[in-house]
Protein backbone atom coordinates (compact mmCIF):
# COMPACT_ATOMS: atom_id res chain seq x y z
CA UNK A 1 0.00 0.00 0.00
CA UNK A 2 3.05 2.14 0.56
CA UNK A 3 5.96 2.09 -1.51
CA UNK A 4 9.12 4.56 -1.31
CA UNK A 5 11.00 4.22 -4.29
CA UNK A 6 14.60 6.10 -4.23
CA UNK A 7 13.45 9.09 -1.82
CA UNK A 8 16.27 11.64 -1.95
CA UNK A 9 15.60 14.90 0.47
CA UNK A 10 17.66 17.80 1.47
CA UNK A 11 18.26 20.37 4.31
CA UNK A 12 19.46 23.14 2.21
CA UNK A 13 22.11 22.13 0.97
CA UNK A 14 22.60 19.04 3.06
CA UNK A 15 21.64 15.91 1.33
CA UNK A 16 19.90 13.85 4.29
CA UNK A 17 17.99 11.19 2.50
CA UNK A 18 19.87 9.54 0.30
CA UNK A 19 17.69 6.85 -1.73
CA UNK A 20 15.45 5.32 0.93
CA UNK A 21 13.26 2.46 -0.50
CA UNK A 22 10.77 0.60 1.23
CA UNK A 23 7.44 -0.85 1.68
CA UNK A 24 4.45 -1.80 3.79
CA UNK A 25 1.93 -4.19 2.53
CA UNK A 26 -1.69 -3.90 3.38
CA UNK A 27 -2.00 -5.12 7.52
CA UNK A 28 1.29 -5.69 7.80
CA UNK A 29 3.52 -4.06 10.61
CA UNK A 30 6.54 -2.80 9.32
CA UNK A 31 9.65 -1.18 11.78
CA UNK A 32 12.30 1.07 10.30
CA UNK A 33 15.77 0.79 12.76
CA UNK A 34 18.47 3.22 12.69
CA UNK A 35 21.21 5.06 15.36
CA UNK A 36 20.58 8.46 15.64
CA UNK A 37 20.64 10.87 12.98
CA UNK A 38 20.79 7.94 10.09
CA UNK A 39 17.68 10.03 8.67
CA UNK A 40 14.86 8.13 10.04
CA UNK A 41 12.21 10.75 10.77
CA UNK A 42 13.30 12.94 8.00
CA UNK A 43 11.78 9.97 5.73
CA UNK A 44 8.98 9.87 7.73
CA UNK A 45 8.45 13.56 7.06
CA UNK A 46 9.27 12.85 3.18
CA UNK A 47 6.17 10.53 3.70
CA UNK A 48 4.14 13.03 4.81
CA UNK A 49 5.59 15.75 2.35
CA UNK A 50 6.63 17.34 5.83
CA UNK A 51 10.08 17.69 4.19
CA UNK A 52 9.98 17.61 0.09
CA UNK A 53 11.52 14.86 -1.71
CA UNK A 54 13.95 15.95 -4.46
CA UNK A 55 14.00 12.55 -5.57
CA UNK A 56 12.07 9.10 -6.29
CA UNK A 57 8.52 8.31 -5.05
CA UNK A 58 6.24 8.04 -2.06
CA UNK A 59 3.53 5.76 -3.90
CA UNK A 60 0.66 5.11 -1.36
CA UNK A 61 -2.01 3.17 -3.04
CA UNK A 62 -1.51 4.20 -6.09
CA UNK A 63 -1.21 8.32 -5.52
CA UNK A 64 2.31 9.72 -5.83
CA UNK A 65 2.70 11.99 -2.20
CA UNK A 66 5.51 14.09 -3.10
CA UNK A 67 2.89 15.25 -6.16
CA UNK A 68 0.05 16.49 -3.57
CA UNK A 69 -0.24 19.18 -0.90
CA UNK A 70 1.41 18.13 2.39
CA UNK A 71 -2.19 19.19 4.27
CA UNK A 72 -4.15 16.41 1.54
CA UNK A 73 -1.93 13.80 2.58
CA UNK A 74 -3.37 12.69 6.04
CA UNK A 75 -7.21 12.67 4.29
CA UNK A 76 -5.35 9.98 1.68
CA UNK A 77 -5.48 7.55 5.12
CA UNK A 78 -2.35 7.95 6.52
CA UNK A 79 -1.80 8.94 10.50
CA UNK A 80 1.27 10.44 11.89
CA UNK A 81 1.93 10.44 14.89
CA UNK A 82 5.05 12.52 14.86
CA UNK A 83 8.38 12.27 17.28
CA UNK A 84 7.50 14.10 20.72
CA UNK A 85 3.66 13.48 20.03
CA UNK A 86 3.45 16.94 18.67
CA UNK A 87 0.21 17.68 20.74
CA UNK A 88 -0.42 21.24 20.78
CA UNK A 89 -0.40 22.13 24.57
CA UNK A 90 -2.51 25.15 24.65
CA UNK A 91 -5.24 23.10 23.15
CA UNK A 92 -7.53 21.41 24.88
CA UNK A 93 -7.30 17.84 25.10
CA UNK A 94 -10.73 18.11 23.00
CA UNK A 95 -9.63 20.20 20.81
CA UNK A 96 -6.45 18.12 19.96
CA UNK A 97 -8.75 15.21 19.16
CA UNK A 98 -10.84 16.73 16.90
CA UNK A 99 -7.90 19.05 15.13
CA UNK A 100 -7.92 16.75 11.66
CA UNK A 101 -11.80 17.14 11.29
CA UNK A 102 -13.31 20.50 9.72
CA UNK A 103 -16.33 19.37 12.09
CA UNK A 104 -16.94 17.57 14.98
CA UNK A 105 -16.57 13.92 14.37
CA UNK A 106 -20.17 11.75 14.81
CA UNK A 107 -20.83 10.49 18.38
CA UNK A 108 -19.92 6.86 17.17
CA UNK A 109 -16.64 8.04 16.45
CA UNK A 110 -16.12 9.62 19.69
CA UNK A 111 -17.34 6.98 21.47
CA UNK A 112 -15.55 4.35 20.13
CA UNK A 113 -12.05 6.05 20.56
CA UNK A 114 -13.05 6.62 24.48
CA UNK A 115 -13.75 3.32 24.43
CA UNK A 116 -10.49 2.56 23.62
CA UNK A 117 -8.65 5.29 25.80
CA UNK A 118 -11.11 5.98 28.74
CA UNK A 119 -8.54 8.36 30.37
CA UNK A 120 -8.84 11.05 27.41
CA UNK A 121 -12.73 11.14 28.22
CA UNK A 122 -11.96 12.09 31.23
CA UNK A 123 -9.68 15.26 30.78
CA UNK A 124 -11.26 16.00 27.32
CA UNK A 125 -11.90 20.20 29.31
CA UNK A 126 -8.42 20.00 30.55
CA UNK A 127 -5.12 21.53 28.17
CA UNK A 128 -3.15 19.15 26.27
CA UNK A 129 0.11 20.39 27.77
CA UNK A 130 -1.29 19.22 31.45
CA UNK A 131 -1.04 15.57 30.29
CA UNK A 132 1.67 12.93 30.92
CA UNK A 133 3.92 11.49 27.87
CA UNK A 134 1.76 8.31 28.61
CA UNK A 135 -1.48 10.49 27.99
CA UNK A 136 -0.25 12.30 25.43
CA UNK A 137 1.67 9.54 23.71
CA UNK A 138 -2.25 8.24 23.37
CA UNK A 139 -3.83 11.20 22.58
CA UNK A 140 -1.77 11.64 19.71
CA UNK A 141 -2.37 8.10 18.79
CA UNK A 142 -6.22 8.62 19.17
CA UNK A 143 -6.04 12.13 17.01
CA UNK A 144 -5.28 10.01 14.43
CA UNK A 145 -7.51 6.89 14.66
CA UNK A 146 -10.47 9.83 14.57
CA UNK A 147 -9.31 10.13 10.77
CA UNK A 148 -9.93 6.43 10.55
CA UNK A 149 -6.55 5.86 8.36
CA UNK A 150 -5.19 2.89 6.80
CA UNK A 151 -1.75 3.33 7.47
CA UNK A 152 -0.56 4.52 11.11
CA UNK A 153 3.23 6.00 10.90
CA UNK A 154 4.57 6.33 14.62
CA UNK A 155 8.37 8.18 15.25
CA UNK A 156 9.64 7.02 18.17
CA UNK A 157 5.95 6.37 19.93
CA UNK A 158 8.32 4.92 23.70
CA UNK A 159 10.72 7.65 23.66
CA UNK A 160 10.58 9.37 26.67
CA UNK A 161 7.43 6.89 28.06
CA UNK A 162 7.52 5.91 31.53
CA UNK A 163 8.63 1.81 31.10
CA UNK A 164 5.43 0.61 32.72
CA UNK A 165 3.60 2.75 30.29
CA UNK A 166 5.54 1.21 27.38
CA UNK A 167 3.66 -1.70 27.41
CA UNK A 168 0.41 0.17 27.24
CA UNK A 169 1.58 1.88 24.15
CA UNK A 170 2.76 -1.43 22.66
CA UNK A 171 -0.73 -2.95 23.27
CA UNK A 172 -2.50 -0.37 21.47
CA UNK A 173 -0.28 -0.44 18.52
CA UNK A 174 -0.77 -3.83 18.24
CA UNK A 175 -4.80 -3.17 18.62
CA UNK A 176 -4.63 -0.82 16.10
CA UNK A 177 -2.96 -2.95 13.92
CA UNK A 178 -5.30 -5.98 14.64
CA UNK A 179 -8.07 -3.36 13.47
CA UNK A 180 -6.81 -3.25 10.03
CA UNK A 181 -4.52 -0.50 10.38
CA UNK A 182 -1.08 -0.86 8.44
CA UNK A 183 1.63 0.37 10.87
CA UNK A 184 5.09 1.78 9.73
CA UNK A 185 7.42 2.19 13.40
CA UNK A 186 10.16 4.60 13.99
CA UNK A 187 11.90 2.84 17.36
CA UNK A 188 14.89 3.08 19.46
CA UNK A 189 13.42 0.46 21.22
CA UNK A 190 14.80 -2.82 19.22
CA UNK A 191 12.31 -4.75 21.60
CA UNK A 192 9.36 -3.14 21.09
CA UNK A 193 10.18 -3.12 16.82
CA UNK A 194 10.66 -6.86 16.80
CA UNK A 195 7.63 -7.63 19.37
CA UNK A 196 5.41 -5.37 17.58
CA UNK A 197 6.53 -6.23 13.45
CA UNK A 198 6.72 -8.65 11.23
CA UNK A 199 9.14 -6.87 8.97
CA UNK A 200 12.55 -4.39 9.37
CA UNK A 201 13.85 -2.32 7.32
CA UNK A 202 17.75 -1.16 8.75
CA UNK A 203 18.76 2.65 7.98
CA UNK A 204 22.13 3.97 7.58
CA UNK A 205 23.61 7.43 6.59
CA UNK A 206 20.21 8.52 4.64
CA UNK A 207 18.97 5.40 3.18
CA UNK A 208 18.06 1.99 3.90
CA UNK A 209 20.75 -0.77 4.02
CA UNK A 210 19.11 -4.01 5.54
CA UNK A 211 16.29 -5.92 5.50
CA UNK A 212 14.84 -8.87 7.22
CA UNK A 213 12.06 -10.71 9.14
CA UNK A 214 11.79 -9.82 12.43
CA UNK A 215 12.11 -13.66 13.60
CA UNK A 216 15.26 -13.50 12.09
CA UNK A 217 16.74 -10.05 12.75
CA UNK A 218 15.91 -11.46 16.46
CA UNK A 219 19.20 -13.80 15.96
CA UNK A 220 21.42 -12.04 13.36
CA UNK A 221 23.86 -10.95 16.33
CA UNK A 222 25.93 -9.78 13.99
CA UNK A 223 23.46 -6.96 11.92
CA UNK A 224 22.17 -5.69 15.11
CA UNK A 225 25.73 -5.02 16.31
CA UNK A 226 26.95 -3.87 13.44
CA UNK A 227 24.08 -1.60 12.46
CA UNK A 228 22.61 -0.75 15.85
CA UNK A 229 25.38 -1.16 18.11
CA UNK A 230 22.97 -3.41 20.24
CA UNK A 231 23.82 -7.04 21.33
CA UNK A 232 20.53 -8.86 22.86
CA UNK B 1 -10.20 67.84 36.92
CA UNK B 2 -13.04 67.86 33.91
CA UNK B 3 -9.90 68.48 31.83
CA UNK B 4 -8.27 65.22 33.02
CA UNK B 5 -11.50 63.10 32.92
CA UNK B 6 -12.60 64.14 29.00
CA UNK B 7 -8.55 63.44 28.70
CA UNK B 8 -8.57 60.02 30.68
CA UNK B 9 -12.15 58.96 29.04
CA UNK B 10 -10.74 59.85 25.60
CA UNK B 11 -7.92 57.89 26.14
CA UNK B 12 -9.41 54.44 27.43
CA UNK B 13 -11.82 55.07 23.86
CA UNK B 14 -8.58 55.61 21.62
CA UNK B 15 -7.08 52.15 23.80
CA UNK B 16 -9.91 50.28 23.01
CA UNK B 17 -9.46 51.69 18.78
CA UNK B 18 -5.35 50.81 19.27
CA UNK B 19 -6.61 47.55 20.60
CA UNK B 20 -8.19 46.24 17.78
CA UNK B 21 -5.64 47.20 15.76
CA UNK B 22 -2.76 46.07 17.63
CA UNK B 23 -4.80 42.79 17.91
CA UNK B 24 -4.01 42.68 14.16
CA UNK B 25 -0.59 43.12 14.34
CA UNK B 26 0.21 40.63 17.25
CA UNK B 27 -1.90 37.86 15.54
CA UNK B 28 0.11 38.78 11.97
CA UNK B 29 3.01 38.74 14.30
CA UNK B 30 2.51 35.34 16.10
CA UNK B 31 0.92 33.77 12.99
CA UNK B 32 3.22 34.91 10.26
CA UNK B 33 6.53 35.99 11.96
CA UNK B 34 5.98 38.65 9.59
CA UNK B 35 6.86 42.39 11.38
CA UNK B 36 4.23 44.49 10.15
CA UNK B 37 6.05 48.06 9.14
CA UNK B 38 2.67 48.69 7.34
CA UNK B 39 0.27 48.24 10.12
CA UNK B 40 -0.67 51.70 10.83
CA UNK B 41 -1.28 51.74 6.72
CA UNK B 42 -3.80 49.20 6.94
CA UNK B 43 -5.45 51.46 9.38
CA UNK B 44 -5.26 54.31 7.24
CA UNK B 45 -6.78 52.46 4.59
CA UNK B 46 -9.22 51.77 6.68
CA UNK B 47 -10.21 55.61 7.65
CA UNK B 48 -9.54 56.88 3.82
CA UNK B 49 -12.00 54.30 2.71
CA UNK B 50 -14.60 55.27 5.95
CA UNK B 51 -14.32 58.90 4.66
CA UNK B 52 -14.91 57.42 0.97
CA UNK B 53 -17.68 55.40 1.40
CA UNK B 54 -19.51 58.50 3.20
CA UNK B 55 -18.12 61.00 0.71
CA UNK B 56 -19.69 58.40 -2.13
CA UNK B 57 -23.20 57.14 -0.20
CA UNK B 58 -24.17 59.29 2.20
CA UNK B 59 -24.22 56.78 5.15
CA UNK B 60 -20.96 56.58 7.31
CA UNK B 61 -22.91 53.16 8.96
CA UNK B 62 -22.49 51.31 5.76
CA UNK B 63 -18.53 51.66 6.38
CA UNK B 64 -18.56 49.59 9.29
CA UNK B 65 -20.31 46.57 6.65
CA UNK B 66 -18.05 47.32 3.57
CA UNK B 67 -14.59 48.63 4.57
CA UNK B 68 -13.77 45.87 6.58
CA UNK B 69 -14.54 43.61 3.87
CA UNK B 70 -12.25 45.45 1.28
CA UNK B 71 -9.88 45.37 4.18
CA UNK B 72 -10.04 41.51 4.34
CA UNK B 73 -10.15 41.63 0.44
CA UNK B 74 -6.94 43.80 0.35
CA UNK B 75 -4.86 41.60 2.97
CA UNK B 76 -5.68 38.19 0.79
CA UNK B 77 -4.21 39.77 -2.44
CA UNK B 78 -1.44 41.72 -0.44
CA UNK B 79 -0.55 38.29 1.34
CA UNK B 80 -0.51 36.22 -1.57
CA UNK B 81 1.77 39.06 -3.31
CA UNK B 82 4.29 41.02 -1.11
CA UNK B 83 3.99 38.05 2.47
CA UNK B 84 4.30 34.50 0.90
CA UNK B 85 7.44 35.23 -1.62
CA UNK B 86 9.28 36.14 1.91
CA UNK B 87 7.70 33.80 4.34
CA UNK B 88 10.35 32.72 6.48
CA UNK B 89 12.38 35.68 6.94
CA UNK B 90 11.60 37.77 9.60
CA UNK B 91 14.29 40.68 8.50
CA UNK B 92 12.94 40.78 4.27
CA UNK B 93 9.60 41.21 6.48
CA UNK B 94 10.59 44.52 7.83
CA UNK B 95 11.64 45.61 4.64
CA UNK B 96 9.25 44.37 2.36
CA UNK B 97 6.49 45.64 4.70
CA UNK B 98 8.09 48.96 4.84
CA UNK B 99 7.67 49.46 0.86
CA UNK B 100 3.97 48.26 1.55
CA UNK B 101 3.66 50.94 3.61
CA UNK B 102 5.47 53.33 1.02
CA UNK B 103 3.11 52.16 -1.47
CA UNK B 104 -0.09 52.30 0.49
CA UNK B 105 0.37 55.92 1.52
CA UNK B 106 1.45 57.84 -1.50
CA UNK B 107 -1.49 55.32 -3.38
CA UNK B 108 -4.09 57.29 -0.78
CA UNK B 109 -2.10 60.32 -1.94
CA UNK B 110 -2.21 59.76 -5.32
CA UNK B 111 -5.46 59.05 -5.08
CA UNK B 112 -7.39 60.76 -2.57
CA UNK B 113 -5.17 63.87 -2.43
CA UNK B 114 -2.76 65.11 0.60
CA UNK B 115 -5.22 67.33 2.13
CA UNK B 116 -6.33 65.82 5.98
CA UNK B 117 -10.06 65.87 6.36
CA UNK B 118 -12.19 66.06 8.85
CA UNK B 119 -15.21 63.80 9.10
CA UNK B 120 -18.42 64.80 11.10
CA UNK B 121 -19.42 61.73 13.15
CA UNK B 122 -22.59 60.04 12.43
CA UNK B 123 -23.47 60.52 15.97
CA UNK B 124 -23.38 64.10 17.17
CA UNK B 125 -25.23 64.02 20.26
CA UNK B 126 -23.22 64.55 23.52
CA UNK B 127 -24.26 62.88 27.19
CA UNK B 128 -23.85 64.38 30.81
CA UNK B 129 -21.25 61.85 32.54
CA UNK B 130 -19.07 62.76 35.62
CA UNK B 131 -20.07 66.35 35.51
CA UNK B 132 -19.07 66.61 31.72
CA UNK B 133 -21.09 66.92 28.44
CA UNK B 134 -18.97 63.48 26.89
CA UNK B 135 -19.77 62.96 22.89
CA UNK B 136 -21.93 59.87 21.99
CA UNK B 137 -20.03 58.82 19.61
CA UNK B 138 -16.98 58.17 20.93
CA UNK B 139 -18.68 55.84 23.76
CA UNK B 140 -20.42 54.14 20.78
CA UNK B 141 -16.67 53.48 19.14
CA UNK B 142 -15.67 52.11 22.51
CA UNK B 143 -18.52 49.84 22.72
CA UNK B 144 -18.10 49.03 18.71
CA UNK B 145 -13.99 48.21 19.15
CA UNK B 146 -14.81 46.12 22.85
CA UNK B 147 -17.45 43.78 20.31
CA UNK B 148 -15.55 43.29 18.29
CA UNK B 149 -12.16 41.92 20.14
CA UNK B 150 -14.77 39.87 22.03
CA UNK B 151 -16.36 38.88 18.56
CA UNK B 152 -12.21 38.27 17.54
CA UNK B 153 -11.91 36.11 20.70
CA UNK B 154 -14.89 34.13 20.53
CA UNK B 155 -13.88 33.13 16.58
CA UNK B 156 -10.05 32.49 18.25
CA UNK B 157 -11.19 29.83 20.86
CA UNK B 158 -15.15 28.42 19.69
CA UNK B 159 -14.61 27.91 16.30
CA UNK B 160 -12.94 25.33 13.92
CA UNK B 161 -10.54 28.01 12.00
CA UNK B 162 -9.93 29.57 15.21
CA UNK B 163 -8.61 26.64 16.76
CA UNK B 164 -6.60 25.81 13.59
CA UNK B 165 -5.31 29.06 13.94
CA UNK B 166 -3.81 28.79 17.00
CA UNK B 167 -2.70 25.18 16.34
CA UNK B 168 -0.64 25.96 13.05
CA UNK B 169 0.94 29.03 15.39
CA UNK B 170 1.98 26.50 18.27
CA UNK B 171 3.45 24.05 15.44
CA UNK B 172 2.65 24.58 11.26
CA UNK B 173 4.50 21.27 10.79
CA UNK B 174 2.19 18.90 13.06
CA UNK B 175 -1.28 20.84 11.97
CA UNK B 176 0.04 20.25 8.62
CA UNK B 177 0.43 17.02 9.49
CA UNK B 178 -3.02 16.73 10.63
CA UNK B 179 -4.19 17.88 7.59
CA UNK B 180 -4.78 21.49 8.31
CA UNK B 181 -4.27 23.76 5.46
CA UNK B 182 -1.11 26.17 6.78
CA UNK B 183 -0.99 28.12 3.90
CA UNK B 184 -4.58 29.18 3.97
CA UNK B 185 -4.28 29.87 7.63
CA UNK B 186 -1.59 32.11 7.34
CA UNK B 187 -3.64 33.81 4.16
CA UNK B 188 -6.99 34.33 6.57
CA UNK B 189 -4.90 35.25 9.44
CA UNK B 190 -3.35 38.24 7.24
CA UNK B 191 -6.22 39.20 5.85
CA UNK B 192 -8.40 39.49 9.53
CA UNK B 193 -5.28 41.33 10.70
CA UNK B 194 -5.65 44.03 8.01
CA UNK B 195 -9.54 43.64 8.34
CA UNK B 196 -9.26 44.22 11.70
CA UNK B 197 -7.12 47.57 11.25
CA UNK B 198 -9.60 48.69 8.85
CA UNK B 199 -12.55 48.64 10.91
CA UNK B 200 -10.15 50.07 13.78
CA UNK B 201 -10.00 53.00 10.67
CA UNK B 202 -13.62 53.49 10.66
CA UNK B 203 -14.43 53.52 14.29
CA UNK B 204 -11.62 55.96 14.08
CA UNK B 205 -12.19 58.60 11.06
CA UNK B 206 -14.93 60.41 12.90
CA UNK B 207 -12.40 61.57 15.86
CA UNK B 208 -9.35 61.79 13.91
CA UNK B 209 -7.72 63.42 10.85
CA UNK B 210 -8.16 61.54 7.85
CA UNK B 211 -5.40 61.98 6.06
CA UNK B 212 -2.55 59.49 3.77
CA UNK B 213 -0.29 59.74 7.25
CA UNK B 214 -2.66 58.75 9.94
CA UNK B 215 -1.48 55.15 10.20
CA UNK B 216 2.65 57.41 11.19
CA UNK B 217 1.20 57.67 14.85
CA UNK B 218 -0.31 54.74 15.31
CA UNK B 219 2.12 52.01 13.84
CA UNK B 220 4.74 52.80 16.98
CA UNK B 221 1.59 52.84 19.29
CA UNK B 222 0.21 49.57 18.23
CA UNK B 223 4.55 47.85 18.62
CA UNK B 224 4.42 49.19 22.32
CA UNK B 225 1.01 47.46 23.37
CA UNK B 226 1.90 44.58 21.62
CA UNK B 227 5.74 44.18 23.36
CA UNK B 228 4.25 45.92 26.63
CA UNK B 229 1.57 42.92 26.78
CA UNK B 230 3.72 39.87 25.85
CA UNK B 231 4.83 39.19 22.58
CA UNK B 232 1.99 37.14 21.28
CA UNK B 233 -0.06 37.63 23.99
CA UNK B 234 -3.22 38.53 22.81
CA UNK B 235 -4.89 39.38 26.12
CA UNK B 236 -1.83 41.13 27.29
CA UNK B 237 -1.90 43.32 24.13
CA UNK B 238 -5.92 44.45 24.80
CA UNK B 239 -4.69 45.53 28.38
CA UNK B 240 -1.40 47.43 27.28
CA UNK B 241 -3.22 48.62 24.64
CA UNK B 242 -5.58 50.86 27.07
CA UNK B 243 -3.32 50.96 29.88
CA UNK B 244 -1.02 53.01 27.78
CA UNK B 245 -4.00 55.33 26.02
CA UNK B 246 -5.18 56.36 29.31
CA UNK B 247 -1.81 56.98 30.26
CA UNK B 248 -1.00 59.05 27.52
CA UNK B 249 -4.45 60.90 28.09
CA UNK B 250 -3.84 61.48 31.61
CA UNK B 251 -0.97 63.00 30.70
CA UNK B 252 -1.76 65.03 28.22
CA UNK B 253 -4.16 67.01 29.92
CA UNK B 254 -1.41 68.64 31.87
CA UNK B 255 1.63 68.32 29.24
CA UNK B 256 2.02 68.50 25.58
CA UNK B 257 0.97 65.34 23.91
CA UNK B 258 5.23 64.92 22.83
CA UNK B 259 6.05 65.25 26.68
CA UNK B 260 2.94 62.55 26.64
CA UNK B 261 4.28 60.03 24.11
CA UNK B 262 7.70 60.51 25.66
CA UNK B 263 6.22 59.84 29.04
CA UNK B 264 4.60 56.21 28.08
CA UNK B 265 7.96 55.56 25.92
CA UNK B 266 9.72 55.66 29.68
CA UNK B 267 6.92 53.48 31.15
CA UNK B 268 7.30 51.13 27.99
CA UNK B 269 11.14 51.20 28.72
CA UNK B 270 10.68 50.47 32.37
CA UNK B 271 8.31 47.79 32.11
CA UNK B 272 10.70 45.68 29.68
CA UNK B 273 13.56 46.69 32.56
CA UNK B 274 11.50 45.05 35.28
CA UNK B 275 9.19 42.69 33.11
CA UNK B 276 11.47 41.77 29.77
CA UNK B 277 8.88 39.70 28.40
CA UNK B 278 6.17 42.14 29.36
CA UNK B 279 3.52 42.95 32.19
CA UNK B 280 1.39 39.71 31.24
CA UNK B 281 4.20 37.28 29.47
CA UNK B 282 3.69 33.35 30.64
CA UNK B 283 -0.22 33.98 30.92
CA UNK B 284 -3.00 32.87 28.81
CA UNK B 285 -1.79 32.11 25.24
N1 LIG C 1 15.51 20.69 10.29
C1 LIG C 1 16.74 20.22 10.01
N2 LIG C 1 17.65 21.01 9.40
C2 LIG C 1 18.89 20.55 9.09
N3 LIG C 1 19.29 19.31 9.35
C3 LIG C 1 18.44 18.48 9.95
C4 LIG C 1 17.12 18.88 10.31
N4 LIG C 1 16.50 17.84 10.89
C5 LIG C 1 17.39 16.83 10.90
N5 LIG C 1 18.56 17.20 10.33
C6 LIG C 1 19.73 16.35 10.13
O1 LIG C 1 19.37 15.29 9.26
C7 LIG C 1 19.92 14.06 9.70
C8 LIG C 1 18.82 13.05 9.89
O2 LIG C 1 17.99 13.44 10.98
P1 LIG C 1 16.72 12.62 11.44
O3 LIG C 1 15.93 12.25 10.25
O4 LIG C 1 16.05 13.40 12.50
O5 LIG C 1 17.40 11.32 12.04
P2 LIG C 1 16.79 10.20 13.00
O6 LIG C 1 15.32 10.39 13.10
O7 LIG C 1 17.17 8.93 12.34
O8 LIG C 1 17.48 10.34 14.32
C9 LIG C 1 20.71 14.36 10.95
O9 LIG C 1 22.05 14.48 10.61
C10 LIG C 1 20.16 15.68 11.42
O10 LIG C 1 21.17 16.41 12.06
MG1 LIG D 1 14.16 10.83 14.78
Amino acid sequence: MLELVDVHAHYGKVHVLQGSSLRVEDGETVALLGRNGVGKTTTLKTIMGLVPASGGAVVFNGTDLTKIAPHRIPGQGIGYVPQGRGIFPTLSVLENLEIGLPKSPPPEVMDHVFERFPRLKERLGQSGGTLSGGEQQMLAIARCLVLKPRLLILDEPTEGIMPILVQDIRREIAAVNKAGVSILLVEQNIKTALKLCSRIYIMEKGAVVHEARAEDLKDDKDTLHRYLGVTI
Amino acid sequence: MELVIALGMNGIVWGLIIALIALGLSIIFGLLDIINIAHGDFFMVGTVLAWFVLDTTGNYWLAFLIVPIIGFAMGVVIEYTVIQPIKNAAALSIVATFGLSIILQEGVRATFGAAPTRLVPPIQSTIQMFGLEYEVYRLFAAAVSIAAILLFFGFLHRTKMGTWMRAVRYDPETATAMGIPARKIYMITFALGFAMAALGGVVAAPITTVDFQAGVDILPFCFMAVIIGGLGNLEGTVAAAVMLAFFEGVMASFADPTIARIGSLCLMSIVLLIRPHGIFAGATR
